[in-house]
C-alpha cells in the first residue's frame, strides 16, 4: 500500500543535509510515514519533534500569537523543523550546515497536502 | 483538615518527640493557618532547642506574619548552630534588604550564592541587590539603612535601566525583546502590543515553556546545547535564545519582518542580555 506522504518526504529527503523526516500525530506524537537514514530514531524523534511543536502551538496561542506555522530548533549537533497543519506535523531532522531556508520553504510547501 | 495535616498531627501525637513537627508546622505555614504552625515550631523548639531546622521553620512562619526582626534572630540562631545553613543567610538577605540595609543583604546573598551556586533565586536576589547598590545614595559600602523612599527610588532606577535593556537595538521597530528568567518571570525588557500595553508578564510565562520542551528533545537526541527556536505564526515570528543561568531571551517581531534579521536581532540581545546579567554576577 502506498502512503500519501511518500512523495512529500522523498522530495524533502533529497535536501541536502537532511537526515529524515516524517508525517507524525501531533497529539500523540506515533509516525504516520517516515523516510529517515539509517541510525536515526525515528520512533524517539517523532514523538519529542511533536511535543515540542504540540507545546509551542499552545502557548503561541495562549499568548494571543495564533497558531504556529512552522519551527525551528537549532542545536549544536543539529536542527529539527517541524510544520504543522489539522492534527498533523511534518518533521525533519537536519545537520547543522543543512539549508534551512530551502528547507523550510519547501515543509510550508507540503504542509498543504497535509490538509 | 487536609489530609497531610491530618496525618502529620496524628503521628506527632503518637510521638511527642519526633522530628514529625518540622514537616507539619511547614505544611500548617504553606497552608496559611499561621499561629498553629507557630504552636507547633514552639513546641517542637522545647523538646529540639539545638535544631537549626526547626530554628530556620520559626523564622519562616515569623516572616509570613511580617515579624521580620524576630525571623531575623531566629536565622540568626540557625547560622550558630549550622553556619553553612543557606536557607538562613537567604532568609536574612531578604531582610536586610527590606530593612534597606543593601550592603548587609549584599553580603548575606553573596556568601549564600557561594555556598549554594545552584539556587537561581539567590542569583537573582543578589543581583538585585547589587544593581540597587549602584543607584543607592552612600553605594560605596552599603552600610547605611536606605529610608523608604530613598529604596524605593533606586528600585524604579533599576526596574527602569531593566525595561530599556533592549531598547538601543530594537529602535522603533515592530519587534520587541525580553529576557526571561529561569521561572518564566520576565526580568528585563517589555512586550508591547499594538495598543502600547505591555504584556511581557503573560507572555513570558506562557513561551517558557517551549524551552524546557525543546532542553528535553536535545537531551533525548543528544544534539548538544540549543542554540535558538524560532517559530512562525500568521501574525508574527518568535525567537528564544538561550542567556546566562538558564535565563532565556525572547525576540517577538511582525511577519513582515525577515526572518533572518529577527535571528540577527535575537543574537544582539542574547550578547546584551549575557553581559547584563554578568555584570553583577
Amino acid at each position: 500500500m502506498t502512503s500519501p506522504f511518500e512523495e512529500l518526504l522523498a522530495s524533502l529527503i533529497r535536501h541536502r543535509g537532511v537526515l529524515g523526516c516524517m508525517v507524525v500525530g501531533e497529539s500523540d506524537g506515533i509516525i504516520v510515514d517516515a523516510n529517515v537514514q539509517v541510525g536515526i530514531q525515528a520512533n524517539l524523534v517523532a514523538a519529542l519533534a511533536a511535543a515540542l511543536y504540540r507545546k509551542a502551538r499552545l502557548s503561541s496561542e495562549a499568548a494571543g500569537l495564533t497558531s504556529v506555522n512552522f519551527l525551528q530548533l537549532e542545536a549544536e549537533r543539529g536542527q529539527i523543523c517541524a510544520a504543522g497543519r489539522d492534527g498533523l506535523v511534518i518533521v525533519t531532522v537536519a545537520e547543522p550546515r543543512a539549508q534551512i531556508g530551502l528547507i523550510r520553504g519547501a515543509m510550508l510547501q507540503s504542509v498543504e497536502a497535509l490538509a | 483538615m487536609s489530609d497531610p495535616i491530618r496525618r502529620l498531627s496524628e503521628e506527632l501525637a503518637r510521638d511527642p518527640s519526633s522530628l514529625v513537627f518540622l514537616q507539619l508546622g511547614e505544611a500548617l505555614r504553606r497552608s496559611g493557618q499561621l499561629d498553629l504552625a507557630y504552636k507547633v515550631a514552639v513546641r517542637g523548639l522545647e523538646r529540639h532547642a539545638h535544631n537549626a531546622d526547626a530554628h530556620d521553620l520559626l523564622a519562616r512562619i515569623y516572616v509570613d506574619r511580617d515579624e521580620l526582626q524576630s525571623a531575623f534572630d531566629e536565622w540568626d540562631m540557625v547560622l550558630r548552630l549550622a553556619p553553612a545553613h543557606v536557607g538562613a543567610r537567604k532568609g536574612m538577605g531578604y531582610i536586610l534588604f527590606k530593612q534597606g540595609k543593601l550592603g548587609a543583604a549584599e553580603e548575606q546573598l553573596s556568601t549564600a550564592a557561594s555556598q549554594d551556586n545552584g539556587d537561581p533565586s539567590i542569583t537573582t536576589a543578589l543581583r538585585m541587590v547589587r544593581r540597587l547598590l549602584r543607584y543607592a545614595p552612600n553605594r560605596d559600602n552599603g552600610a547605611t539603612a536606605l529610608g523608604p523612599a530613598e529604596l524605593a527610588a533606586a528600585q524604579l532606577r533599576v526596574e527602569e535601566e531593566a525595561r530599556l535593556l533592549f531598547a538601543d537595538i530594537l529602535r522603533d521597530g515592530e519587534h520587541t525583546a525580553m529576557l526571561l528568567n529561569t521561572d518564566g518571570m520576565v526580568t528585563a525588557g517589555v512586550y508591547l502590543t499594538s495598543d502600547g500595553r505591555d504584556v511581557a508578564q503573560e507572555v513570558g510565562a506562557q513561551l517558557s515553556g517551549v524551552r524546557d520542551e525543546a532542553a528535553r528533545v536535545v537531551r533525548h537526541l543528544d544534539l548538544g546545547a540549543w542554540k535558538a527556536i524560532v517559530y512562525e505564526t500568521d501574525v508574527a515570528t518568535v525567537a528564544l535564545g538561550p542567556a546566562l543561568d538558564d535565563s532565556l531571551v525572547l525576540v517577538a517581531a511582525a511577519r513582515s519582518i525577515p526572518l533572518g534579521f529577527v535571528r540577527r536581532v535575537l543574537e544582539r540581545c542574547v550578547q546584551r542580555a549575557t553581559a547584563w546579567l554578568g555584570e553583577v554576577g
